[in-house]
C-alpha cells in the first residue's frame, strides 16, 4: 500500500517536471508563421521550377540527357546567319520533374536555372502538363492570384 | 475456456504504422497471439529503375529510398560507385560529407525518438519539439543544397556544392542550442517514470536473436552489441574523430530509445570536431563523368537505422547491370513478430515505434 502511494506520489512529481518543460516553452517565442499571410523567404539555392532564359541557350542537349525523368524535351536549330546553335523547342513537365537540380548543375552557359517559386500547385491537370520554356510568360497560371473557377 | 482469435488488421494507414505497413495482428482479448507484416504499399521498384538509369541519374533516386535520411542514402551509393571506379574524394569532401551524414542523423534521431514517445501516448508535444529542432537541420541543408527533404547534394567523387559562407556558425550555433534542448528532453521523457515503466521490459530482443535476424544499428546496439561501423569499419574520416558508441543493457523498448538519445549527443561531438578540421580545397574531384564501370562491389555504411548496404554490378556500360540496396529497416522489421507475441496491443504499438521503420527503404 505504502509502496504504491510512493510510486504515484513519483509519477506525479515527473508529470510536474515535465509540464515544467511545456510552460518554459510557452513563453518562446512562436517558430511558425502564418503562411498564406506572411512568406517565407526562399534561400538562394532553392530549387524550384526549371526556368529558361531562350538567349543564352545554346541547344547542347545535355540538360535532356541528364533529366532522370525526362522531363525536358529539348530540340535545338543551327541559325544560318549568326552559325549558333538555338533551341527551337524547349518542353518542361512539370508532372515527371523531381527537382533534382541536374539539369541547373550540367548546364554550360547557365541559361536554365531553378526559380525560386514553390507554391506549385494547380487546380487543373492541364496546367502541370508540358510547359513551353520558350514562351515568355510560361509560369502565369502559377503566380495569378486563387481565383480560378473549378473545372466542373 | 472456449475462445476465439480475433484477428485485427492494423494499418496500411495508421498513424503509429509510420509509413505504409499493414500488420494482420491475431488476437486473444487483448494479448496478440500472431501478427504478419505486409510489406509492399510503398513499392517503386527502385531496384529495377537503377537498371535503366546511369550512375549519375541514379543518384536523385537514392533520396527516396530511407525519406528521413537522404544524405546518409547519398552517401552509401556514392562510395559504393567510388571504391568500384577506384577514386577518392577530396578532404574537405569527406568532411562535408560527415558532417551531412551526422546532422542528418541526429535529425532522423529525433524524428525517431518523438514518434516512439508520440506512440506510447505522450500525445503531439514531444513530436512537436522535436520537429521544431529538426527544422534548424532542414534549414542548414536548404541553404546547402536547396531541398528540404530530398537533398542529392553528394556526387560521386565529391559533393556538389561548398557549404555557404556564414552557414558553419549556423552549425555551430545549432549544436549548442541542441545540446540544452537535449537536457530538455531528458525532463519530459527520458527522465520520465511513467515513461520508463511503460517501455521498459517491453519488446525484449536478445542479443543472438538480434544476430540471427541480421539486425543493426541502433536496435542491435540496444541489445548490448557494440557494432558500429563507423568504428569497426571506418569509411570516410571516421577513425580520425573521439565518439562513443552507446550499448543498451536490456534491448527493451527503452534501450532502444536510451541508445538513440545517446547517439544525438555523440552525433553532435563528430559535427563539431568536423567542422574544426575542415580543409580547405576543392569539394570535387575532377574526374571523367563518363564511367563504364566493369566488376561488381559490395560497400555498406552505418545509416540512422542500420547497415545500409549497395551492391553494384558493372558490365561496361554507363548503367549497372544489376544494383541491390540491403536496407536495415527490412531486416529490423523482421524480429518484430517474435518480440510482439505475448504482448498486449498497445505494447505492440511501443514495439513498432521503437524499432524505427521507414517504409520507402524496406520497399524500396
Amino acid at each position: 500500500m505504502l509502496k504504491e502511494i510512493y510510486q504515484i506520489l513519483i509519477g506525479f512529481l515527473s508529470i510536474l517536471k515535465g509540464l515544467g518543460v511545456t510552460w518554459k516553452n510557452i513563453f518562446r517565442k512562436p517558430v511558425t508563421m502564418e503562411y498564406p499571410l506572411d512568406k517565407p523567404v526562399m534561400t538562394a539555392k532553392h530549387r524550384g521550377l526549371v526556368d529558361l532564359i531562350p538567349d543564352k541557350c545554346i541547344a547542347c542537349l545535355q540538360c535532356s540527357k541528364i533529366c532522370p525523368t525526362a522531363a525536358l524535351v529539348v530540340s535545338g536549330i543551327m541559325n544560318p546567319e549568326t552559325k549558333k546553335r538555338a533551341p527551337d523547342k524547349f518542353v518542361y513537365n512539370t508532372e515527371l520533374c523531381c527537382f533534382c537540380g541536374l539539369c541547373e548543375e550540367i548546364c554550360p552557359t547557365s541559361a536554365l536555372f531553378m526559380n525560386k517559386c514553390y507554391e506549385i500547385a494547380c487546380y487543373q491537370h492541364a496546367d502541370l502538363t508540358p510547359i513551353d520554356l520558350l514562351r515568355s510568360n510560361k509560369y502565369q497560371h502559377l503566380t495569378s492570384p486563387r481565383t480560378r473557377e473549378r473545372k466542373k | 475456456m472456449d475462445y476465439e482469435e480475433l484477428i485485427i488488421n492494423m494499418g496500411p494507414q495508421h498513424p503509429s504504422t509510420h509509413g505504409v505497413l499493414y500488420l494482420e495482428l491475431k488476437l486473444d482479448g487483448e494479448i496478440v497471439v500472431d501478427c504478419r507484416p505486409n510489406i509492399g504499399y510503398l513499392h517503386r521498384s527502385i531496384e529495377k529503375i537503377a537498371e535503366n538509369r546511369t550512375f549519375v541519374q541514379f543518384m536523385p533516386f537514392t533520396d527516396r529510398l530511407d525519406y528521413l535520411a537522404s544524405m546518409n542514402n547519398n552517401l552509401g551509393f556514392c562510395l559504393t560507385m567510388e571504391k568500384l571506379l577506384q577514386i577518392e574524394a577530396p578532404a574537405r569532401a569527406q568532411y562535408l560529407r560527415v558532417i551531412m551524414a551526422e546532422l542528418n542523423r541526429v535529425a532522423s534521431h529525433l524524428f525517431a525518438v518523438s514518434t516512439f514517445a508520440q506512440d506510447l501516448g505522450a500525445y503531439a508535444t514531444p513530436l512537436f519539439y522535436a520537429l521544431r529542432d529538426r527544422e534548424k537541420i532542414v534549414q542548414i541543408f536548404d541553404q546547402i543544397c536547396g531541398q528540404r527533404l530530398t537533398y542529392n547534394y553528394m556526387r560521386i567523387g565529391g559533393v556538389s556544392a561548398d557549404i555557404p559562407v556564414g552557414v558553419d556558425q549556423l552549425i555551430r550555433d545549432f549544436i549548442i542550442y541542441e545540446r540544452q534542448m537535449m537536457a530538455e528532453y531528458d525532463d519530459l521523457l527520458t527522465n520520465n517514470v511513467i515513461f520508463r515503466a511503460r517501455s521498459k521490459m517491453i519488446g525484449v530482443l536478445s542479443k543472438e536473436s538480434a544476430i540471427d535476424h541480421g539486425v543493426t544499428g541502433p536496435n542491435l546496439r540496444a541489445s548490448g552489441f557494440k557494432w558500429d561501423l563507423r568504428k569497426d569499419e571506418p569509411y570516410l574520416m571516421y577513425d580520425q574523430f573521439d565518439f562513443n558508441v552507446p550499448v543498451g543493457k536490456n534491448g527493451d523498448s527503452w534501450d532502444r530509445y536510451n541508445v538513440r538519445m545517446l547517439e544525438i549527443m555523440e552525433s553532435l561531438k563528430i559535427i563539431e570536431q568536423a567542422l574544426n578540421g575542415l580543409p580547405e580545397g576543392d569539394p570535387v574531384a575532377k574526374i571523367n563523368k563518363a564511367y563504364r564501370p566493369t566488376g561488381e562491389i559490395y560497400v555498406r555504411t552505418e545509416n540512422p537505422r542500420g547497415e545500409l548496404g549497395f551492391y553494384v554490378v558493372g558490365d561496361g556500360n554507363p548503367f549497372p547491370y544489376r544494383l541491390k540496396i540491403r536496407a536495415p529497416s527490412f531486416s529490423n522489421l523482421s524480429v518484430l513478430t517474435s518480440l510482439i507475441r505475448g504482448l498486449n496491443i498497445s505494447d505492440a504499438v511501443c514495439v513498432l515505434g521503437s524499432l524505427d521503420v521507414v517504409m520507402g527503404e524496406i520497399d524500396r
